[in-house]
């Protein structure tokens, strides 16, 4: 006798969702056996823009607004590859600057990431408090770039402002506080049951599935996975400010956690340095000329490997602009990942994989 | 960046010779709208652990043409497969149109050909 199935969708809205995407789920009792997912609920349509309504030397502020959390990883990718057809070389100054506004976003993005982790693991006090201590890098990114989150800082030729004394300052003794309690979420995450144990073998993804599912970011690290593009590029100096690539090997939520906590102490040593030996130097470069040609350039978002792909033709229109958003390659490991799971489980996978629909559908 | 160029009639052959799944991480299939209704069909990989060595293996297809589905040597592509076949209104084998567009959207949005 062949067994009943139920079939339950979760959103495109829903208490445990944050953001509008769909996923239905065929169950046998509490396992989930298919899931089919729908991610397009906020299309925006920027590809075309980016070739139909703005030149190219304004296209760097409209990919900025395809994500709130890591705008600067989207205007970043952009301009590089701009810079690439220009043959414009930065600064090493602006350069490390760069880095520090990138890491910074890594920094607030993962401890939004854990925050909502807690949140799903029904730890209401630990989620308030990561928020809180957020606020210390937020304050930060708006004494550097002027905004919160979305901010423009990132120009064609170099960084819109420069870093002074008294700013380098409060980078300091922020980051100082916001790793002293990094370090506290550590014990938490390692020793409290709400959070270990309650997360060890759930919504686990092997190695070799990391691999056939070209798995990228916190997600593909925490399987053992030995990918992150700061490892694979050259356009930044990653290695000069102390990156150092994290992994784990058990490819479930608590790894995906952890990997974020050690993400955040590496990102925290990589803005220090850089605080502490930022060259001299000019942070702008004047950019000459029209894009021709094409240039494909990646990053490390907080999430996983944007891609920014783009072709200009010598004129002020580009031809394309192609983004590859890190949640959208990562949408056939995560429908992989639920099937065998509890539905139950759900939200807390859901939330371990911190996904980004607003960057999906763009 | 190397651009190796291939057909659709063998672009499924040439990817399964070379895609190692250990080695090669697959990006994603991207679309460019040429002049005179051509459109460049784009599969992109990078190298795992090697300094920016991206390999495009690109074919120029008609709009009504049919291209061959990857996702049986790449499970991941059919997501791109899908994206493509909205954004360009071209037909991929094996993929459903409806990932991003609803069917009230202005359809086939970055085709060089409205249709």
């Amino acid at each position: 006798m062949s067994k009943k199935t139920i079939n339950i969708p979760i959103g495109s809205q829903h208490i445990a969702l944050l953001e509008p995407v769909r996923f239905k789920f065929e169950c046998e009792n509490e396992k989930i056996i298919t899931v089919d997912s729908d991610v397009g609920f906020v299309h925006r349509g920027i590809e075309r823009a980016c070739t139909t309504k703005f030149k190219f030397d304004g296209i760097g502020y409209v990919v900025a607004r395809v994500c709130g959390l890591c705008a600067i990883t989207h205007s970043l990718s952009y301009t590089v590859a701009i810079e690439k057809l220009l043959g414009t070389e930065i600064s090493v100054k602006a350069k490390y600057l760069r880095i520090l506004l990138l890491e910074l976003d890594r920094i607030h993005s993962h401890m939004l990431c854990l925050s909502h982790t807690c949140e799903s693991a029904g730890f209401e006090a630990m989620f308030m408090r990561i928020m809180g201590d957020r606020e210390l890098v937020m304050e930060i990114q708006e004494l550097l770039t002027g905004n919160r989150i979305q901010f423009d800082y990132i120009s064609i030729g170099g960084v819109n402002r420069d870093l002074s004394s008294e700013i380098a300052q409060k980078i300091r003794q922020n980051l100082y506080e916001v790793k002293q309690r990094a370090l506290g979420y550590r014990e938490e995450f390692t020793n409290n049951w709400s959070l270990s144990l309650k997360f060890k073998g759930i919504g686990a993804l092997s190695l070799d599935d990391a691999y056939r599912f070209n798995a990228i970011g916190p997600l593909a690290r925490a399987s053992g996975l030995h990918v992150d593009v700061r490892n694979e590029i050259n356009y930044l100096p990653f290695s000069e400010v102390g990156f150092v690539m994290q992994t784990h090997k058990a490819g479930d939520i608590n790894a995906r956690n952890l990997i974020r906590l050690d993400e955040i102490q590496n990102s925290i040593k990589m803005c220090e340095n850089i605080v502490n030996g930022l060259p001299e130097g000019d942070i702008f470069t004047k950019p000459k000329g029209k894009p021709n040609g094409e240039a494909l350039v990646r990053f490390e978002a907080p999430r996983g490997e944007l891609m920014y792909y783009v072709k200009g033709n010598a004129t002020a229109m580009l031809e394309r602009v192609r983004i590859k958003t890190p949640t959208f390659s990562s949408i056939p490991a995560f429908s992989h990942i639920f099937v065998g799971e509890d539905y139950a489980d759900v939200p807390a996978i859901l939330a371990s994989f911190d996904p980004c629909l607003s960057c999906t559908a763009k | 960046m190397r651009k190796i160029e291939v057909t659709l009639e063998n672009v499924r052959e040439e990817i399964q010779s070379f895609y190692e799944y250990n080695k090669w991480h697959f990006l994603t299939i991207n679309g460019v709208a040429l002049a005179d209704n051509i459109l460049e069909v784009q599969w992109i990989f990078s190298k795992y652990e090697a300094m920016d060595e991206v390999i495009i293996f690109f074919a120029h297809a008609k709009y009504a043409d049919l291209i061959p589905s990857v996702a049986d040597i790449i499970p991941s592509a059919i997501i791109s497969q899908r994206e493509l076949v909205d954004m360009f209104g071209v037909v991929v084998e094996g993929s459903e149109k409806g990932l991003y567009l609803d069917e009230d959207s202005l359809q086939a949005p970055l085709s060089g050909c409205r249709i």
